[in-house]
């Protein structure tokens, strides 16, 4: 499916998205203990915005979400209410393990495990944490994909909701978002964008 | 260039000309900010990327008509200005309207702004008009007043007049020499009117989360950033023309361009940000009085 996606894309897609990898906003959601590391990614040491990257505060004006570290049942539920507020593209990337795999918050009761059963996760920063090293070549990566055409993972989310939204029931027992993502999927056009 | 096909020419053109401008202008402004802070800092075309990546965002979020509509009014008010503030080779407008238009017509945004933020409801957004309006208290004084002073000793409104009048004897006839306090006042105010620092409190990120452009996303934000790049040149322009001579060509006009926004970005660049009342407070104790001790003064001294 992504070979053949990447052949049918027309000259202006590829001018769009080489210009579109040049400026990526990203609101960071620092519950948990990575978020220390951001700030000497940011700062003239390792100097972000050298690649347009830039911090942004509100979740409308932002590309990427940025999940540093453990997601208790109650923070994952403002992280969704984020996520549905963000203009797409979008790319939810999870930083440490414990979005990965709940990595020291393995056993706790109050976590979830794996990110990517309630989220879209476009891209995972292993580590604990990540130092400015890696999130700097984990974002060059992504800028990457964005160039190809490849950082769909959005997409997934409009396309395959009941299976976010059964995991995210599963946690939160019923749970209601302001926004009806499968109509806005099929409003914007983005379910029949792929096929 | 001011009639026939060059001025259709010019009309259709210049939109691009001032957004191409602002783009170099924003993107020396966060380049410079970031070799003060000794980083590397983003491309020289930085705005241009985010402008394309915001136009170029596939879903969306309106609130409402008045949403929708205060797009047009903050892009279309700013245009609107652009075209009445005369620049090298083009200045047609400017013999229809006088600086006194040019004030009405600079309210047209923020109006535009305050009415689409109302619809969005949100309260940030909300305290951030407030204190845009609380801030026009503080610098709009202040720079009328200095132009009225100015104004007055030339004995002209128009912008043009003004402009012509000062590159008439190089740089003594220049406003910021011949009314060092009228100049200086007014430098205070563009600082406030381009909302920088120290009196960047409308745009608060820390605080109020970037005020009205909380609860803008994509093609609004878009329309924002293209309203604020242009309004950098327009706002650089209308000191420029009014205080360091205008200018009759484009070299001319650039360099004095990009040396007056270092001026205001190294300010900028050092300073923290004032409380509301404090910026207020601020304008009225010193530029203030500074503006009317100046326009006393030419008073004083007749024409």
């Amino acid at each position: 499916m992504a070979e053949k996606e990447l052949t049918q894309r027309s000259a202006w897609d590829k001018v769009l998205a080489n210009l579109r990898k040049r400026s990526l906003w990203m609101l960071h959601y620092c519950t948990g203990c990575g978020a220390v590391e951001l700030p000497p990614t940011m700062t003239s040491r390792f100097d972000m915005e050298r690649f347009g990257i830039m911090p942004m505060v509100t979740p409308r004006q932002a590309d990427i979400l940025l999940i540093t570290g453990y997601l208790s049942v109650k923070t994952l539920k403002r992280v969704i209410l984020i996520y549905e507020q963000m203009v797409a593209p979008k790319y939810v990337v999870g930083f440490g393990s414990c979005t990965i795999n709940g990595g020291m918050y393995w056993n706790s009761y109050t976590t979830i495990k794996a990110l990517d059963r309630y989220l879209p996760v476009e891209m995972y920063l292993a580590g604990c944490m990540p130092r400015p090293e890696a999130i700097i070549t984990g974002f060059n990566s992504l800028i990457d994909k964005i160039a190809k055409g490849e950082a769909n993972s959005w997409k997934d989310y409009y396309e395959n909701y009941e299976f976010y939204h059964k995991n995210q029931e599963h946690v939160f027992g019923d749970i209601e978002t302001h926004h009806d993502v499968p109509a806005d999927g099929k409003y914007f056009r983005v379910v029949e964008a792929k096929r | 260039m001011n009639s026939g096909l060059g001025l259709i020419v010019w009309i259709i053109a210049y939109p691009f000309v001032s957004f191409s401008l602002g783009v170099l202008l924003g993107g020396y402004g966060r380049k410079l900010t970031a070799r003060i802070q000794r980083r590397v800092g983003p491309s020289w075309i930085q705005p241009f990327y985010d402008v394309v990546k915001l136009m170029s965002k596939k879903t969306n979020v309106s609130h409402g008509y008045m949403h929708d509509v205060a797009m047009m009014m903050l892009v279309g008010g700013t245009l609107l200005t652009m075209y009445f503030v005369p620049v090298p080779g083009f200045h047609y407008f400017s013999q229809f309207g006088d600086y006194i238009v040019i004030m009405y017509i600079m309210l047209v945004p923020p109006l535009g702004m305050a009415l689409g933020v109302g619809q969005t409801a949100n309260p940030n957004g909300s305290i951030g008009i407030a204190r845009a309006l609380q801030m026009l208290a503080g610098y709009e004084v202040t720079f009328v007043l200095t132009f009225i002073g100015f104004a007055m000793k030339a004995g002209t409104t128009s912008m043009y007049d003004l402009m012509m009048l000062q590159q008439s004897g190089g740089v003594a006839t220049w406003g910021i020499v011949t009314n060092p306090l009228l100049g200086i006042a007014a430098l205070f105010a563009l600082q406030g009117m381009m909302n920088e620092k120290p009196f960047e409190v409308i745009v608060a990120p820390h605080e109020i989360a970037t005020g009205p452009m909380t609860e803008m996303g994509g093609k609004y934000l878009g329309m924002m950033f293209i309203q604020h790049l242009i309004n950098l040149v327009v706002e650089l322009t209308i000191y420029m023309n009014l205080f360091l001579g205008g200018a009759l060509n484009w070299f001319e006009y650039i360099v004095k361009l990009f040396t007056l926004f270092t001026l205001v970005l190294v300010v900028n660049a050092v300073y923290g940000r004032f409380r509301t009342d404090s910026a207020l407070r601020f304008f009225w104790k010193l530029p203030l009085p500074m503006a009317a001790l100046g326009v006393i003064f030419i008073m004083w001294n007749g024409k």
